[in-house]
């Protein structure tokens, strides 16, 4: 391995522990608070009703929570990462329509009710998460569960 | 080959989700995780107090009340050594009004008197607790705490009161919450004011070294 496969590498697992840890973070602290709460945040980009945002807040943070933890531990690393974009690319669906749209959304449901950015502000972020999950796609391998299967 | 490899990764995975899911289940139980704040006005004591108390009560429940009492007196006690926020837990299949009643006395909050609202509910939950009909209780404490009723109404039907009681509900039965009063005394779990008293012996340090000028 090369000097600047070696940097890409390191680059790659980088990213694949960031992603993995926002999403883990993401799904815990919705877990362990009330569906509801989160199911509101989720009605406010009026997409949804409120019966139907109730089941997506009941299932999104476990599916987040396993996502995060297994693009982090690098099950399955290409196909974790390409999973954890698409949930990002239909996140930014759902910032982007709001903020078009102007919708009053006081909180996005992101990270719980803990407090929220601008709807702006959490599409950029999320324009950045998308980066290393690309990050994590091309080039995630190193120390993952993969590569150690491999050597069994 | 592959298949030997795909299959190892797929217990590793099925592993990683069955741990971590017990481990949230686990939390939940336990009441680890972020704490949702109740309103300012249903709170007492300061915010940074060493002893922090959730209370999840129902107006018409005598447990409820009895344990308002405990509460008062502890305050006195401990002064600013303790912080109580009280949450909204309606029995609804047994005490029919508790949903409104909660609902008005955060009304009342919002005019600066739910503490005031919440003591005479309590008082008086005999007379309106299982009334046939919506008890005309409600609108005779406003009046007597000199609240502005027509506002009162408005606010008790605004989804905005509803979201943050479906709130407190819900909160509550992700935390096993099946009776009232059940507190949270530090995160630690007490049902009724024998057992409150009971665990906050054990902050019993912390309260009197925070309750001294």
């Amino acid at each position: 391995m090369n000097d600047k496969n070696g940097i890409k590498e390191i680059l790659g697992l980088l990213a694949r522990l960031t992603l993995g840890g926002v999403f883990i973070y993401a799904g815990l602290i919705k877990a362990l608070a009330p569906a509801e709460e989160f199911g509101y945040a989720i009605e406010s980009y009026k997409l949804f009703g409120a019966g139907l945002a109730l089941w997506i807040a009941y299932i999104a943070p476990w599916i987040e929570l396993y996502a995060g933890l297994l693009l982090a531990g690098g099950v399955f690393t290409r196909w974790s990462a390409l999973f954890t974009g698409a949930m990002l690319v239909f996140f930014e669906f759902l910032l982007g329509q709001a903020w078009l749209r102007h919708l009053p959304v006081t909180s996005c449901g992101c990270f719980g009710s803990t407090g929220s950015n601008s709807l702006g502000h959490e599409f950029i972020q999320n324009l950045g998460l998308l980066l290393l999950a690309w990050g994590a796609f091309k080039y995630g391998a190193c120390c993952s569960a993969d590569r150690a299967v491999e050597k069994l | 080959m592959i298949e030997r490899k795909n299959a190892r990764l797929l217990a590793f995975a099925a592993f990683i989700i069955f741990v971590s899911t017990i481990g949230v289940l686990l939390a939940r139980q336990l009441n680890v995780g972020p704490v949702r704040p109740s309103p300012a006005f249903r709170t007492i004591g300061p915010e940074k107090a060493p002893v922090q108390i959730f209370e999840y009560t129902d107006f018409a429940c005598p447990a409820c009340r009895a344990a308002a009492g405990k509460i008062e007196e502890m305050h006195k006690v401990f002064g600013d050594g303790l912080r109580v926020s009280f949450k909204h837990y309606p029995l609804l299949n047994i005490h029919p009004w508790s949903l409104h009643a909660a609902a008005y006395a955060d009304c009342a909050g919002a005019q600066g008197k739910f503490r005031e609202y919440a003591a005479l509910l309590f008082e008086n939950q005999a007379k309106w607790g299982q009334a046939k009909s919506k008890p005309a209780e409600f609108k005779a404490f406003a009046e007597q705490l000199k609240l502005d009723w027509p506002a009162m109404e408005a606010c008790s039907q605004a989804p905005e009161t509803l979201k943050v009681l479906k709130l407190d509900i819900a909160e509550a039965d992700m935390k096993g919450v099946n009776a009232t009063p059940t507190f949270f005394i530090n995160g630690k779990r007490a049902v009724g004011s024998g057992q409150l008293i009971d665990q906050a012996m054990k902050f019993d340090n912390l309260l009197r070294s925070a309750g001294k000028p």
